[in-house]
């Protein structure tokens, strides 16, 4: 990834690449300049939320995941990526804005453990998703509220004590009493959650580590590149 | 109770700060972090060598300690409830080093135990409170059983507690229930009773609810926590506190006891580097002081990315806190990098993981009072034994006089053996395969493969002393 100045004529390529370099370095101002610059001359700006912030996005993750970046970073290149993508947005004709895929995330009733949830819900904005963090000590009805208010694809859900994981199964139980469990897709993580108990409470997903989950959350809804 | 005294900053100073110190959004305090640690990492040459995975470098652990101090006076702690920052200032931080105890106390009768500032690479005995923490236990009966023959080794000074999976064999016990309290409470009683019946009425109990309320309903002279136990407070990682916690800090102070916290630092977390990570452990401790008004401070690195907290770097970052702490004050330290490792019992790399950290610990300065933990433990109940609790104490006393730079040569031989497979553990096994579930003995197998694990270790230079 380069961070080089801008070329006085760039091609699409090169401004997906410019693009790329900024997020990567997680510089946001210019990330936003480099996207106007390139609504100015006119580049595709579908072109470059796919190719300059998608592919940006895969390799911030795989950063991560190899332990070359830290969770400053995941913040830093998604506040970069928000900042293209507001600009790149307004330039897309009505029909190709793509809704994104929008996620609730937070942390389950009486469990006050933060940094696990975070750090999933930061790998998933930097991947493209709309994340709403709800914060720690949720509660079921919360979850439930706030998918529906959303229109969430997906509510993700983390605990870290025995005796909360409880709550993972009570939100499932209340979706289905709600007859909204078809509604959305429930992703569950956290220490000691295992894939046995995700599929014992009828979760959707189990993510394993953030890149697990964000990979999981993207098979849930078959996206695709 | 008389080994209390008033914090330099008291209780309720630090509540009206909390509520009136400098509003912050919680994004920009966590970014706050990583750019204070990364610019003091540079400043004062703190610099990870993973070929040291326990450092034996003073000088380095003097400078962090400056580091630490200085991170903390910028930073101060993030009030979950309020969105403020409470700050102390230097000569605050000082004076609550120097009045700070060198020795608490501990235990009842002839079970009580002196524990002290430990010296790095010092000679002073590490208490060590195994048994077993946050996992689930089946039934009252397998519980007392456990926790007896876990409080019949000597080379354990206190033990943990967990919580038995349900209640009435049918209803979980669920956090923020009142089913929290009442399995809590009536599993710290048969805590009290299980070591009664091995002879040591007066040994140190711990136990930790979820929440504070369900905590403060342990606490009874008779048949829970006695004032002569360990009194716990989490603070939130990373610089965080919530008033949940500090109602126990309220409720120790109230009583006159002295106090234990524990505010950890995340590698790959917002304090960035794992350089980072060993300023704000060090800080961590600062908060612990000051904020949780502790006696008795856990330095408490945790890797995001694998399920142990014996990793290279995370040893490391431990060490060198540890280090910088015991070097500069006479606070009473823990070491908890023993605890969490990322295979399950029953498994060599338990002990392999397990044991990086004891004497990793041991010779930083530390203690190890956090019992045995396993991450890997899902819902599955009587996820341990008896035996990891003895190899905690065994291995923790029988480090005492090692040097660093041997230390140093086992953890790396150990790293060698389970660094591989960190990522894919070996689960483990529970109770009911690893133990004779009628006479509450090891199996042979598991006898067997503790005593040659024993043997290994003997032959690195760990003479044991049990």
């Amino acid at each position: 990834m380069s961070t080089q100045q801008p070329t006085s004529v760039g091609t699409a390529q090169d401004f997906a690449k410019r693009l790329q370099g900024a997020i990567v370095s997680g510089d946001a101002a210019q990330a936003r300049k480099i996207a106007e610059e390139a609504v100015q001359k006119g580049i595709d700006p579908l072109m470059l939320i796919k190719c300059g912030i998608g592919e940006s996005a895969s390799e911030v993750g795989r950063r991560f995941d190899t332990g070359e970046f830290f969770l400053p970073d995941l913040v830093m290149a998604g506040d970069a990526m928000l900042a293209a993508t507001e600009v790149l947005e307004t330039a897309l004709p009505q029909d190709k804005v793509q809704d994104k895929k929008v996620v609730v995330i937070g942390t389950v009733e009486s469990d006050l453990h933060t940094i696990g949830k975070n750090i999933v819900a930061m790998m998933l904005r930097a991947s493209g998703f709309s994340v709403y963090d709800l914060g720690y000590d949720v509660k079921s009805n919360v979850f439930i509220t706030r998918a529906k208010d959303l229109k969430a694809d997906i509510i993700a859900v983390s605990s870290l004590l025995t005796t909360t994981m409880p709550y993972m199964r009570e939100l499932i139980d209340d979706l289905q009493a709600m007859k909204l469990r078809e509604r959305f897709k429930v992703l569950v993580g956290g220490g000691p959650v295992t894939a046995e108990f995700a599929a014992e409470i009828g979760a959707d997903g189990y993510g394993k580590d953030a890149v697990a989950a964000v990979q999981v959350a993207r098979d849930l809804l078959h996206l695709v590149g | 109770m008389a080994n209390q005294p008033v914090p330099v900053v008291p209780l309720w100073e630090i509540i009206a700060r909390s509520r009136e110190g400098t509003r912050v959004e919680e994004k920009a305090f966590d970014m706050n972090i990583f750019r204070t640690a990364s610019h003091l990492k540079q400043q004062f040459g703190i610099r990870y060598d993973p070929e040291a995975p326990v450092p034996a470098d003073d000088d380095m652990a003097d400078r962090l300690f400056v580091a630490g101090l200085q991170f903390f006076l910028e930073i101060g702690t993030y009030c979950m409830n309020t969105g403020r920052v409470i700050k102390f200032s230097r000569d605050e931080i000082e004076k609550a080093l120097l009045q700070a105890p060198t020795a608490i106390t501990k235990g009842d009768g002839a079970d009580c135990h002196v524990t002290v500032h430990r010296q790095v690479e010092g000679t002073e005995e590490p208490i060590v409170y195994a048994g077993v923490q946050t996992t689930m236990l089946s039934d009252d009966d397998f519980s007392f059983r456990f926790y007896r023959e876990c409080a019949k080794d000597r080379c354990v000074d206190g033990i943990w507690g967990g919580v038995v999976d349900k209640i009435a064999s049918k209803h979980d016990v669920i956090a923020g229930t009142p089913l929290e309290i009442y399995a809590y409470r009536k599993h710290v009683e048969i805590m009290r009773q299980a070591v009664a019946a091995a002879g040591r009425p007066g040994m140190v109990i711990i136990n930790n609810a979820p929440r504070s309320v369900a905590t403060l309903g342990l606490f009874d002279r008779e048949s829970g926590l006695r004032p002569t136990d360990s009194w716990f407070s989490n603070g939130v990682s990373e610089m965080k506190i919530g008033y949940d916690d500090l109602d126990r800090v309220a409720y120790g102070l109230a009583c006159g006891v002295p106090l234990k916290a524990g505010t950890g630092a995340t590698l790959g977390g917002f304090s960035g580097s794992v350089e980072g990570a060993a300023i704000v452990a060090v800080a961590g401790a600062m908060q612990s002081l000051m904020v949780q008004c502790a006696q008795h401070i856990a330095v408490v690195v945790t890797p995001f990315h694998v399920r142990s907290r014996a990793t290279r770097s995370g040893l490391w970052a431990e060490a060198l806190a540890l280090q910088a702490l015991s070097r500069n004050t006479h606070l009473i330290l823990d070491g908890a990098h023993g605890d969490h490792p990322a295979a399950g019992p029953g498994t060599r790399q338990y002990f392999y993981e397990s044991a990086a950290g004891f004497i990793s610990t041991v010779v930083s300065g530390g203690h190890h009072q956090g019992g045995t933990r396993k991450f890997v433990i899902g819902n599955v109940p009587n996820y341990g034994t008896p035996l990891e609790s003895r190899w905690m104490g065994e291995v923790c006393k029988s480090a005492v006089g090692m040097s660093r730079r041997q230390a140093n040569e086992i953890v790396k031989y150990l790293l060698e053996k389970y660094e591989p497979s960190l990522k894919e553990a070996p689960p483990g096994y529970t109770y009911e395969h690893l133990y004779d579930i009628t006479t509450d003995r090891p199996t042979s197998e598991y006898s067997a493969l503790y005593d040659e694990v024993k043997r290994e270790f003997e032959g690195l230079g760990l003479r044991s002393k049990f």
